[in-house]
């Protein structure tokens, strides 16, 4: 196109060359930050005369007066200078990265204006500095139909990436993630049911782009594992040229995105001094008098004169800190190029006790051989160090700490934290006398060969290796939970790895002029494996011994061993017709261990068209219309994401005193199959006033048919649960995603871009009936794990008992409206869901001199989140947990109107799981931003500093919502590996609110 | 290199590619045994039964929350719920609702004990030798109605014999399910039809076990279970010969001193049947978790389950082993009886079979083996209690809550004894197990219980 160009215009010009004194014109080109560009086209036009920049971006030509100087250079828009009396023109140009741009797809690349999927691109500049340890992070708010949520406020906490919608019940919701062509291991390892994000080993720093395969054509090279969407992860690589090091560097620090209020020592009186009253009757003071529960609690002090007032949850969530430092060495000669990068990233949590530490080193080396041959190699090495503490559902666990009375106090006279007169176990005592402590190592190593046979055929053979080795180990002093057994220690081992193995064939061809063709085929094979060991220790002979050697007995061991493989074929075929008329066909046969020998294979193919209309003859010349473009694919994709096993009925070994024992662990199902998802998209890319508005709108239908599901049989059948191919789901949705440039003048630039995606999502078909599990519930008709609660009716004025909807479905089909105080009289009724409906990203860009802004806000709406803590936490003094201040409005005589009912300790009134802890979840949030100054190169460049910028960001700094609780993302980190069991929260700590300051300097 | 060589390593890479990874797609598992093994040979059919005890020992269960449901359900005053779980919390208020998890698991429990004894008798003909033969089908006939007894007992109304037989117990599931085409789902049967399920299954079990068998059920553990499911029937005269039977032919004695009837790594002489716990076996006994003080295994509740002054009341004699078997922790008073977090759960001891035959032999005007007078006094001696000169069947019925307090029993005495806990009535319907919730959910057949 752009050759074309070129000829076309040198051919038409030649003829009004106009001779004239010719003089030596020469400057400097640099791109929108400042730096020098090396290799900068220059031509006269109308001429073929013209040169390059050099590596300091600097260039000298000869021409005359009122010549029109023309400068391109990949990925830059085009430039053009007319010669004057001056003799130094220098220019800076600008990145043109709407359309033109090339975008990673499975094993190759294609230019973005060709594409026919729906592929999102998420470049460098979106994820780096951003101080997040984890990269999924970095992508909040930047794709439409893509929902990334951690699980709460742990900095090592779990990701979910939910790329358009749910698409199953019971085996993996998460997408495949590849990076430079790998399938990465993406296996939770956590010893707790907590999730460890598997990523968190990577240094989002070392990214050059992201892009995620959306729709079904574009995930279905990935065929078996390509149903939840497909995160390409391409690594940075060095550019020949002058060898730049670049410095980011940024420290700052962190606190809670919200607290909530407590009731203070007074009010923790008052409100169970009253519920005793009403339990047992005023007479009787057993929490008051001299001696009694109160006392006991304040453990010495004088709580009667304010001598005790702990405020727990100041506590548990404290202030943390974050720093993140990497250094990268990049450049090469023309036949080698190289990237080097070193990285440390330190965060602390705002949950105390609770920090990650992370060194990273990469290398990747891309060289060619020959004119035929290129090979390269891509090496990153990290190790990561966690400080963990226990599970949501652990009464080591910071936030628990809420629950704690504030009349306990937390330490004792002597310093050491208060473990006798807590309710609950003093978490405190987890950091003085325990500790616990995760260390990731990770190998990623990918290496390349690609042969050109021919210009047109390449062979391409790549073999990857990733290996994470984890460990944890735990240790419970004397003093904590682990006292009867005088300490408990353990310690566990975890080697996965997995080597791949792709070859392929590109064969690229123009015929004639008009029809370009490329098509690829190859296949590839790759093996995970995974060994763990464990060994657990009790009675220590000293706190201070904390390792499972100095255990007097040994509890506790295994070792395990697991393998599963892929065998994959796949061809694609893409071809466009006068750059107008798009094709892509594709094909992946994939076999997997992981299926009953007589399914072990399925076809998985695709194919997508698109239409450039803006190419035709009555779009030509339009000033307005820059690009049209119609795309539509449809794809079959699967999913493999469940045990490796699935199909065996299984025997487990296990033991009676000692005694060796085989007990049925799971039952067979010989016909398990793949889950199969068709996907059709239809889309229209546009782009008006040459790109300043830019967009693309889309639709999309997901179906999953035979989904694997854990499908609940009788418990008479000795089994809870079996995988079974049943059922189907739905999601649909639109995406909208538009790009605005709203200044581009030289001094200020302003960019915006906002995405927006809908999503509805449905259970279309389920045989087997409701699955209900916890309180949410797969229904036929519903979105998944919809909320399946008896409906809270709110207090009863004249007695204080709290009141439910009966629900009863009538025979008319209606339900009865009518309430009872007898929980167990109201039937369940589905109530909201945990997904949102609607979500949205917008970000905004802008250049202002030599200072830059950015922020991206994010927002979801729809969703609901239930409190399963709220029956403690906020329970009306039912338990002798701490409530929250709301609960001091409840019901205390006859005629009182309030949501709370009478407080009655210790015998329940309203605490049943219900509407009352379920809440809508809708929030915008300012995800992140940065603002940034870039010191003027003139004056930089005096200490041989190309760039030298000064930064400040922030993450989650402002939130908008409703919701009570203690935010509308944290959820229960036990359920972070269930699929239906969503959208609940339980003492989940809220993300951390960030801000650091950086420095990037490049030399 | 010429070009055609280079052509041929690459076609051959690919080639390779293409065929030589398809034997990889076999893996497998290094864990587990497929089901074919594991029931082909007779010592992994003796693995099974074994690991039904494993089964049977679980915290769900006999491992204490049975127990833990019987003893909160059917207290009024004597103990103090001082935990912080929710479950047995239901359980003291008397205010169980459907989904709680306790329920849940022994209802789920035992039907996978249930379903291991359906495996294990499917799977007989492996044995050549008939006297190994004998013993695995008499063992897994034994835990099967064991699991039944307790199933019928918590999840249906109170029986009463010849009144209400044709109520709805649990459904009988007497099948293997080893894969997915083997499911079914049953109703309930009848409280008569789980009843006799019971009986079929343990006289068998009498029939075919051993008189001694380690620490596995032997004929006398049949024998004793009998004798508590006759008792429970009102079944007075089986009852009382079955429990004779014990005391006279299966050689177990009472320990002489009380305290080492409890917290033993080995079965004492008079543990009929004990569940076997070690630290090394990954069990610890939820007994211990929720009766025991914080210092020796127990919750934070410290204990979660006191004992209240109300409960001392019951003990006439000062002096009396059993009314000192406590001690007192920083919030309360706890028992002794489960102290010890490894300690084996004793689940027929021999003191059960002197009750038994004592409160039969009086209902019955019989002095079969005893006289009730001496039985109850061979208890009272050994407890160092004061000798009584005569009883009748309230003082037997006194001593029996003496000597098994905290065991579990309290639910089902209080419902075959009729006995009121404080205004609930003792055949009150939040005094029955509901169907858990998610078994109605999975299974349409079922019914669930009034008042839920």
């Amino acid at each position: 196109m752009k050759i074309k160009n070129y000829l076309f215009l040198g051919l038409f010009l030649i003829s009004t060359i106009v001779l004239a004194q010719e003089k030596e014109i020469s400057g400097a080109v640099v791109g929108e930050n400042g730096l020098p560009l090396i290799g900068v086209n220059i031509i006269i036009e109308g001429t073929s005369r013209g040169t390059q920049t050099d590596f300091d971006g600097n260039y000298s030509i000869n021409a005359n007066p009122g010549d029109i100087l023309v400068y391109s250079f990949v990925g830059f828009g085009t430039e053009k200078r007319t010669v004057g009396a001056e003799e130094v023109i220098n220019v800076q140009m600008t990145a043109d990265n709407s359309l033109e741009e090339v975008v990673v797809v499975g094993y190759g690349t294609q230019s973005k204006r060709k594409v026919t999927d729906n592929i999102a691109s998420i470049s460098e500049d979106e994820i780096n500095n951003i101080p997040i340890p984890s990269l999924q992070g970095a992508l909040t708010g930047k794709a439409a139909g893509v929902q990334i949520t951690q699980i709460n406020g742990k900095v090592e906490g779990g990701v979910k990436m939910r790329i358009r919608g749910i698409s199953s019940i019971s085996s993996s919701q998460e997408p495949l993630y590849v990076i430079d062509g790998m399938p990465l291991i993406n296996d939770d390892e956590s010893v707790s049911q907590a999730p460890i994000n598997p990523l968190i080993s990577l240094n989002p720093n070392d990214i050059a782009s992201i892009e995620i395969l959306k729709d079904a054509s574009s995930a279905a090279i990935y065929g078996a594992r390509g149903t939840n969407g497909v995160v390409l992860i391409t690594t940075k690589s060095g550019k020949s040229g002058k060898t730049k090091i670049s410095m980011n560097t940024s420290m700052g620090w962190s606190e809670p995105t919200n607290t909530l209020d407590w009731l203070n020592a007074e009010q923790y009186v008052e409100l169970f001094t009253e519920a005793s009253a009403n339990s047992y009757g005023a007479e009787d003071t057993w929490l008051t008098e001299e001696g009694g529960y109160f006392d006991w609690m304040a453990n010495g002090l004088d709580w009667r004169n304010g001598e005790v007032d702990t405020d727990w949850q100041s506590l548990a969530l404290v202030d943390g800190s974050v720093q993140d430092h990497t250094i990268s060495i990049s450049g090469g000669s023309e036949k080698t190029t190289f990237f080097l990068s070193g990285g440390y990233n330190r965060t602390e949590a705002i949950v105390r006790g609770n920090d990650l530490e992370r060194y990273s080193v990469r290398t990747n080396v891309d060289h060619k051989a020959s004119d035929r041959l290129n090979v390269g190699v891509n090496v990153g090495i990290s190790k990561t160090h966690i400080s963990r503490i226990g599970t949501d559902n652990s009464f080591s666990t910071p936030l628990q700490a809420i629950a704690q009375s504030p009349l306990s106090p937390a330490f004792l006279e002597n310093g050491i934290p208060n473990n006798e007169s807590t309710i609950y176990y003093n978490f405190l005592m987890q950091e003085y006398n325990g500790d616990w402590d995760s260390d990731i190592f990770r190998v990623l190593f990918n290496t390349y060969a690609e042969y050109y046979l021919m210009e047109e055929l390449s062979f391409r053979s790549e073999f990857g290796y990733d290996n994470n080795n984890q460990t944890e180990e735990y240790f419970a002093g004397s003093l904590t939970e682990s006292a009867s057994t005088n300490g408990y220690a353990d310690a566990n081992a975890v080697q996965s790895d997995r080597y791949s193995l792709s070859n392929y064939f590109t064969y690229n061809t123009t015929f004639v002029e008009d029809y370009d063709l490329e098509v690829i085929l190859g296949m590839s094979f790759e093996e995970s494996a995974r060994k763990r060991q464990f060994v657990a220790g009790t009675g220590f002979a000293s706190d201070d011994l904390q390792t499972v050697d100095s255990a007097s007995e040994i509890i506790d061991g295994f070792s395990t061993r697991t393998k599963y493989n892929f065998l994959s074929y796949f061809s694609r075929a893409t071809f466009s017709l006068f750059d107008k008329y798009l094709l892509k066909a594709s094909l992946r046969y994939d076999g997997s261990s992981r299926f009953g020998a007589e399914n072990r294979y399925g076809w998985f193919p695709a194919a997508s068209a698109g239409w450039i209309i803006s190419e035709e003859d009555f779009f030509d010349n339009s000033e307005t219309i820059s690009l049209l473009k119609l795309r539509g694919s449809w794809g079959v994709t699967g999913n493999a994401g469940i045990g490796n096993f699935a199909s065996l009925g299984l025997f487990t070994g296990g033991a009676y005193n000692k005694i060796a024992t085989l007990y049925p662990s799971q039952l067979g199902n010989p016909d398990l199959k793949w889950e199969r998802t068709d996907q059709v998209d239809i889309g229209l890319d546009f782009g008006f006033y040459n790109n300043r508005l830019s967009g693309e709108v889309d639709y999309y239908v997901k179906k999953t048919n035979d989904l694997l599901l854990n499908q609940p049989v009788p418990g008479t059948s000795g089994f809870p649960s079996i995988t079974r191919n049943v059922g189907s789901m739905a999601n649909r949705g639109f995406e909208f995603v538009l790009n605005t440039k709203n200044f581009t003048s030289e001094d200020f630039k302003w960019d915006t871009s906002f995405n927006l995606s809908t999503l509805d999502n449905e259970v279309t078909d389920l045989p087997g009936g409701d699955i209900v599990s916890g309180v949410n519930i797969v229904r036929e008709g519903e979105t998944i794990s919809s909320f399946y609660l008896v409906e809270y009716a709110g207090v009863d004025p004249a007695n204080g008992d709290a009141l439910f909807y009966k629900n009863t479905l009538l025979a008319d089909g209606s339900r009865d409206r009518t309430t009872t105080a007898s929980y167990n009289e109201a039937s369940r009724v589905v109530l909201g869901s945990p997904y949102p409906d609607l979500m949205m990203g917008l970000t905004n860009t802008m250049y202002f001199h030599n200072f830059d802004l950015s922020f991206t806000f994010q927002g979801e709406w729809g969703s609901s989140l239930y409190n399963s803590g709220g029956k403690f936490q906020s329970g009306n003094a039912r338990y002798e947990d701490n409530q929250t201040v709301d609960q001091l409005d409840r019901w205390q005589q006859p005629g009182d109107i309030t949501d709370v009912p009478q407080a009655r300790m210790y015998s329940t009134n309203g605490q049943q799981d219900s509407s009352r802890y379920l809440e809508e979840s809708d929030f915008i949030r300012l995800r992140n931003l940065a603002f940034g100054y870039t010191f003027p190169f003139e004056w930089t460049q005096r200490f041989s500093v190309d760039r030298l910028r000064v930064y400040f960001t922030g993450v989650n700094l402002l939130t908008f919502t409703d919701y009570s609780g203690y935010d509308p993302e944290s959820t229960y980190d036990n359920n972070g590996n269930f699929n239906i069991n969503v959208g609940e929260t339980f003492y989940s700590a809220p993300p951390a609110k960030t801000y650091t300051i950086g420095l990037n300097i490049d030399i | 290199m010429k070009k055609s060589k280079v052509y041929t390593i690459l076609l051959s890479l690919f080639v390779l590619g293409f065929t030589a990874c398809d034997d990889n797609l076999d893996v497998e598992p290094e864990q587990d045994l497929s089901p074919e093994v594991a029931t082909a040979t007779p010592a992994n059919i003796q693995n099974i039964l074994v690991g039904m005890y494993t089964e049977a020992r679980e915290n769900d269960s006999y491992g204490g929350h049975i127990a833990l449901a019987s003893e909160l359900l059917a207290d009024d005053d004597h103990l103090s719920w001082n935990g912080t779980y929710v479950q047995p919390a239901e359980f003291d208020e008397k205010a169980i609702l459907a989904d709680n998890s306790y329920v849940r698991d022994i209802w789920m429990n035992g039907y996978e004990i249930i379903n291991q004894a359906n495996i294990v008798l499917a799977n007989l003909d492996v044995f050549e030798d008939e006297d190994a033969r004998a013993q695995v089908e008499g063992e897994a006939k034994f835990l099967r109605g064991l699991a039944y007894f307790d199933l019928v007992r918590l999840f249906s109304m109170p029986y009463e014999m010849g009144a209400n037989g044709g109520e709805l117990g649990v459904p009988i599931v007497l099948e293997p399910v080893l894969d997915a085409s083997a499911i079914v789902y049953p109703a309930r049967n009848t409280i008569e039809e789980g009843y006799s399920q019971v009986l079929n299954d343990l006289t068998d079990a009498y029939a075919l076990l051993p008189e001694d068998n380690g620490y596995y059920a032997s004929k006398y553990s049949a024998q004793g279970l009998l004798a508590r499911v006759y008792l429970q029937r009102g079944d007075y005269e089986q009852a009382r010969d079955a429990a004779d039977d014990v005391i006279e032919n299966s050689g177990f004695e009472l320990v002489s001193d009380f305290s080492e009837a409890f917290n033993n790594d080995e079965n004492s002489n008079e543990d009929i049947l004990a569940f076997q716990v070690t630290s090394q076996d990954a069990s610890w006994n939820a007994f211990n978790e929720f009766w025991g003080g914080y210092d020796y295994g127990g919750r934070s509740g410290d204990p979660d389950l006191s004992i209240t002054e109300e409960h001392f009341d019951i003990y006439d004699d000062p002096n009396d082993d059993r009314a000192m078997f406590f001690y007192e922790t920083d919030r309360g008073i706890a028992t002794l009886k489960w102290q010890s977090q490894y300690a084996n759960i004793p689940f027929i001891r021999l003191a059960e079979m002197y009750l038994i035959r004592a409160e039969a032999n009086e209902r019955l005007g019989t002095e079969v083996g005893a006289t009730p007078l001496e039985d109850i006094n061979t208890l009272r001696a050994r407890a160092n209690a004061s000798l009584l000169d005569s009883v009748d069947l309230e003082e037997i019925l006194m001593e029996r809550r003496r000597e098994l307090a905290f065991e579990g029993f309290a639910l089902f005495d209080a419902k075959r004894l009729k006995r009121d806990i404080g205004d609930i009535p003792y055949n009150a319907n939040n005094l029955v197990l509901p169907i858990p919730l998610r078994e109605m959910d999975a299974n349409e057949e079922l019914v669930q219980n009034p008042g839920y």
